[in-house]
């Protein structure tokens, strides 16, 4: 049984079209990532998983149940831990107080001191939380998100807004918590964020999956695109390359191909043959976020969904 | 289908649940009192402001109200001023922070039941309340020969229809400001300008036309709720019916408001 499963996921905000027939199932014990820009519908998806929006159509099970069934939704929220996109966390409180005062929500919580210790606030544990830094109250939160002991954990953008040392420490934590076998859906519109993190990932553009599948194979990457840009000269026009190009931008031109030698051999033959020199010559193969910012854009250019978040 | 079937956990409600709003009651209680503006503005204004003024102007005597000291018109008016700025005050504000700030939110999605929720931050509210209201009797008593209520029947009644009612106007008053920055400035405003308007710190004429527009407002008509049962007065009775009934009615509009359009998270943008 998959920890999540998704079947044409409708949810609307009046007109806004914010969720648009998804589909996915996230697999027990795995990391998913939901990736996409501002607007994307990550939040609503998630909030849907929460029970804390009700979808408008479709099918949804999170570990079994309906969501958005009120008599499953204490059964799901012992199970379930969440964190939000804004650090939701009372700041004169200290570490340990906001942490034994949640555990008392849950039926079997994890201990107070194993939390304290698992995200690194041992030495912050009697600190009131406005004292402690923005990687640190981040920490607390996926603490809060993790102190009933959760099957299944959501983390919407957790590293937004920290810096790079406090993301990495951040990723450790999530890292150690899927190793435990908890089940992390995770949100995100940073690249190297699903790369390090996830094994499966599904790309969201105005509410609709682009794409769906293990990071590396996003996009047809897996495939090995390569991609072959030069500027050409002033008196040479598109039309007189050998091969048609897969993309113009005036005098910049790019090939994107899989057999990248053959390419570059019939242009190369060609320019030096007309003696024409080809500025700003470049090989290489398509990173992840030229794959994530092509499939988003594509979706935006249809001009279907909306943006709210 | 699977073990939810066999466990009592799912059922949303268990026995324990009591024990959960006690836990509860526990953190919003240190809540309020850690957090230290919010104690100073409630508990410290109303005890600050009836020392000043029974200091100062105490012994002076209101010719239109039976000629009583205004010390004795102070003691029941901070009492009525106590509930207010716990169950109004307090309470909208507090909701609107924890709304915007994300706290409603992770708290909805925690398995704390809904109830357990909101029934402890009235319970705490109402700690908060009946504090000072006996710190207010005690320094009418003993610091200016206040009496207490002659009629403390009456006077249970009536903090009890103030309590849930401002309560009720105070969640209600939450769910129309917008952010968490006006939350603090637009409740106090909007209760000073009432409480000034209703005659809390000068007492209304009750033929003024100041007192025909408050009463409009529930606010004069609970101060004088909380009045009568002080009086020991033949023929006077300490049961203000009318002003208690006025009182009412704008905690059950409030409440009918309040369940319409009370929000767990901010409004999408």
């Amino acid at each position: 049984m998959p920890a999540i499963s998704v079947k044409h996921l409708r949810k609307s905000y009046g007109d806004l079209r914010a969720v648009d027939d998804v589909n996915f199932d996230v697999e027990e014990g795995e990391v998913f990532a939901l990736l996409g820009p501002n607007g994307a519908g990550k939040t609503t998806c998630i909030e849907v998983f929460e029970g804390f929006t009700r979808r408008d159509g479709g099918d949804v099970r999170v570990l079994g149940v309906d969501p958005g069934q009120r008599n499953d939704q204490r059964w799901l929220r012992n199970r379930i831990g969440v964190v939000l996109q804004e650090l939701a966390v009372e700041s004169f409180f200290t570490v340990r107080q906001v942490l034994e005062r949640n555990a008392g929500f849950y039926p079997a919580p994890r201990p107070v001191d194993e939390v304290i210790e698992l995200v690194g606030l041992r030495e912050k544990a009697d600190d009131k939380i406005k004292k402690l830094s923005g990687g640190q109250q981040r920490r607390l939160d996926v603490g809060l998100g993790i102190i009933g002991n959760p099957e299944l954990l959501f983390l919407d953008e957790p590293t937004t807004g920290l810096d790079p040392a406090a993301r990495r420490t951040t990723w450790e934590l999530i890292r150690t918590l899927a190793s435990e076998g908890t089940t992390v859906l995770l949100s995100s519109h940073y690249m190297d964020e699903v790369e390090a993190l996830a094994q499966n990932v599904a790309v969201l553009a105005r509410g609709h999956i682009v794409a769906n599948g293990s990071p590396a194979s996003l996009g047809g990457r897996d495939r090995g695109l390569v991609s072959i840009r030069f500027t050409l000269p002033h008196n040479v026009s598109v039309a007189e390359l050998p091969i048609t190009p897969s993309h113009v931008d005036g005098a910049a031109v790019e090939f994107k191909t899989d057999d990248d030698l053959a390419v570059l051999n019939h242009i190369t033959n060609w320019a030096i043959q007309h003696n024409l020199s080809l500025m700003g010559l470049s090989v290489t193969r398509e990173t992840l976020e030229d794959v994530y910012l092509a499939l988003t854009h594509q979706a935006s250019d249809q001009g279907e969904g909306v943006d709210h978040e | 289908m699977n073990e939810r079937t066999d466990t009592s956990a799912h059922r949303n409600f268990a026995p324990a649940d009591i024990r959960l709003v006690a836990h509860q009651v526990r953190y919003e209680q240190m809540a309020f009192w850690i957090n230290r503006a919010g104690a100073i503005f409630t508990v410290g204004f109303s005890v600050l402001f009836l020392v000043l003024l029974g200091a100062s102007a105490g012994n002076s005597r209101i010719s239109y109200l039976g000629n009583i000291r205004l010390v004795q018109y102070y003691v029941p008016g901070f009492v009525a001023y106590g509930v207010m700025a716990a169950c109004f005050d307090m309470l909208a504000t507090i909701l609107v922070v924890r709304r915007e700030t994300g706290l409603l939110k992770r708290l909805r999605l925690s398995p704390l039941p809904t109830w357990v929720l909101l029934v402890s931050i009235f319970v705490s509210t109402m700690i908060v309340a009946l504090v000072q209201v006996v710190l207010l009797l005690a320094i009418g008593r003993y610091g200016y020969a206040v009496s207490f209520p002659h009629a403390w029947a009456a006077f249970a009644v009536v903090l009890v229809v103030g309590i849930v009612s401002f309560s009720a106007i105070g969640v209600a008053f939450s769910t129309f400001i917008p952010n968490q920055e006006s939350a603090g400035p637009i409740t106090s405003a909007v209760f000073f300008v009432l409480l000034f308007l209703s005659g809390l710190w000068f007492p209304l004429n009750p033929k003024s036309g100041l007192a025909k527009f408050s009463n409009f407002f529930p606010v004069h008509h609970f101060i004088r709720a909380v009045d009568a049962p002080f009086k020991l007065q033949p023929g006077v009775s300490v049961w203000a019916w009318h002003d208690l009934f006025v009182v009412a009615i704008w905690g059950a509009v409030a409440f009918v408001i309040a369940l319409r359009r009370f929000r767990w998270a901010p409004r999408r943008s």
